[in-house]
């Protein structure tokens, strides 16, 4: 059975269309990613997907329209969620606990999501990222079956990330549906069963990390720098072109390489470095969105 | 559980939240206190002469608890409505069991508890500072039912405008806007004999409430005083009910007013 299904959902604000003609479906005990550069349409998704905006098209969670459904069945973190800041960690993992019939004991969603130590402080006394593993914990509570969260790593340290990580394979593992969007590509690759794409509003591709990287993530690359002369590329069993001293070769496995170092020291070509890199989830976004480096602020 | 527990966790939560915002605790109860002091103390009252406070103190009580009553509820729940907004805590909430009355009626009844301190306060420094006289007989309680069915009015105004204003700037200036008028506008500290006749003072809900704490605080037969001697009952009774039915309405409409979208 799907957990989610949208069929063709539209949103506009005034002139702004913000979303439009999207569909998609997820299965029950599915992860699903959905990635896209800022403003493409990923929070009012996550809206009109629970019911908190009003939106076109026709959207059902476990067959029923998302304000039908029983509540205790969605946990929800907003992106922008700012829980009442004078209350801890404790507190407020008891106030949104407490307003289910059954849920979770409070120390153990505040251990699982890493909190436990400063579960008595003032929720506007944390960092960034515990106040962040926080508002994890409310929507993790009532031990939902779809966990819709709207980037849950943001602000979060690198290992706090994994920890987090961690208990959501958990409860995936569990049978629970989880929606998230994120802007971490290695978030999306290692969670989700399955990514969707937004850009413009538009879901633009969705399927499992590795078809996406096959059919848009390129090719696998070897650089390598030194004084390479223009010639060698001619001499390469793969496709291979050779700028300011620099080889690339494409389309290269790792077994390959040892071929490629055949060569050079074959014409006895001195190098300072080799990297290869095959594709993953970024490449893929920076194909799909039509982004590059210097856009954006992709990176760099 | 279910409902009483759902309203027992997010009063539990406005509760804490309030007493730690210091600044508004303090201010919660040195208002009505330097309210007291101004127009109680410094100002005084000039029973049977001219001027604005030409009634005997008793008089005034009804007013100084109307200002707790409306102020306090106006500012304080439009301005968590405000931060709820801000921070996305409606759109988590509408996922969630708890009905947005539900919130609004926990909200209310933190406020009932906090300005029945403040109440409580007013009235001691009022018989104590200024030598108002009150009516203190078993019949006094029925304060209690007014200061609850007022607050559970300006609550319910209160959030109508954290859900309407933009910001929570926009709230406390409307609050200030709408108050002010409702104070002096609505037999609270200005007599009926001194608005002009046209004034239909019967559309504030406010009238009704100083009408009805004013029957039962003042002492009967105080010089000066305009209440009737006999202790009416019905009047006190009708009163509450006019009052009741402004603040179903406004909890009404303000319950189904509150943000569930973006």
């Amino acid at each position: 059975m799907e957990a989610v299904t949208a069929t063709d959902v539209g949103r506009t604000y005034g002139e702004t269309v913000a979303l439009s003609g999207v569909s998609l479906a997820v299965s029950e005990g599915e992860v699903f990613a959905l990635v896209g550069p800022n403003g493409a349409g990923k929070t009012t998704l996550v809206r009109a997907l629970t019911g908190t905006t009003d939106s076109e098209g026709q959207v059902e969670l476990f067959g029923v329209p998302p304000r039908q459904v029983p509540r205790e069945r969605i946990g929800l973190l907003p992106q922008d969620f700012g829980p009442p800041d004078r209350l801890t960690p404790r507190e407020l993992v008891d106030y949104y606990g407490g307003l289910y019939d059954d849920s979770l004991p409070t120390g153990e969603v505040l251990d699982l999501v890493g909190v436990a130590d400063s579960a008595d402080s003032y929720y506007e006394n944390l960092s960034g990222g515990q106040q962040r593993r926080t508002c994890v914990a409310t929507a993790l509570v009532n031990d939902p079956d779809l966990l819709v969260l709207d980037e849950p790593t943001t602000g979060v340290d690198p290992a706090g990330r994994r920890r987090l990580w961690s208990v959501l394979e958990e409860r995936a593992a569990a049978g629970t549906t989880i929606l998230l969007t994120t802007h971490d590509m290695a978030e999306a690759e290692r969670l989700a069963d399955r990514v969707g794409f937004l850009a413009g509003g538009e879901l633009v591709s969705v399927d499992t990390p590795a078809r996406l990287i096959a059919r848009h993530g390129g090719e696998s690359l070897l650089h390598v720098e030194g004084a390479i002369p223009d010639g060698l590329a001619r001499d390469l069993p793969f496709p291979a072109t050779v700028t300011d001293g620099r080889l690339t070769v494409r389309d290269v496995s790792p077994a390959d390489i040892a071929d490629v170092t055949a060569v050079l020291e074959a014409g006895d070509v001195a190098y300072d470095s080799l990297t290869w890199r095959e594709p993953d989830l970024e490449d893929v976004y920076l194909e799909l969105t039509g982004q590059t480096l210097s856009e954006g602020g992709v990176s760099g | 559980m279910t409902r009483t527990g759902r309203l027992l966790a997010a009063s539990r939560a406005g509760w804490h939240s309030f007493l730690r915002r210091r600044t508004a605790v303090f201010f919660t109860f040195f208002f009505p206190a330097i309210i007291v002091v101004i127009f109680g103390l410094l100002v005084g009252t000039e029973a049977a002469g001219g001027g604005l406070f030409a009634e005997p103190p008793g008089w005034y009580v009804a007013g100084y608890l109307a200002v707790v009553v409306l102020f306090t509820p106006l500012s304080r729940v439009g301005s968590e409505v405000a931060r709820h907004r801000t921070g996305s805590q409606f759109e988590k909430l509408a996922t969630t069991p708890l009905r947005r009355w539900e919130w609004l009626l926990a909200q209310t009844a933190v406020n009932v508890v906090v300005i029945g301190l403040a109440s409580l306060l007013l009235v001691a420094l009022l018989v104590g500072g200024t030598g108002a006289q009150l009516d203190w007989s078993l019949e006094l309680l029925l304060v209690v039912p007014f200061v609850v069915t007022g607050v559970v009015l300006f609550c319910g105004v209160g959030a109508l405008l954290g859900s309407l204003a933009d910001s929570q700037d926009g709230v406390i200036a409307a609050s200030n806007g709408l108050a002010v008028p409702l104070l002096f506008l609505s037999e609270a500290f200005v007599t009926r004999e001194m608005l002009p006749g046209w004034l239909p003072v019967e559309l504030s809900p406010l009238t009704y409430f100083s009408r009805g704490v004013r029957l039962v605080t003042v002492e009967e037969g105080v010089e000066g005083t305009l209440v009737p001697t006999v202790w009416p009952l019905p009047d006190v009774l009708a009163h509450l009910a006019v009052l009741g039915l402004f603040a179903v309405g406004c909890f009404v409409v303000a319950a189904r007013t509150l943000p569930r979208t973006d």
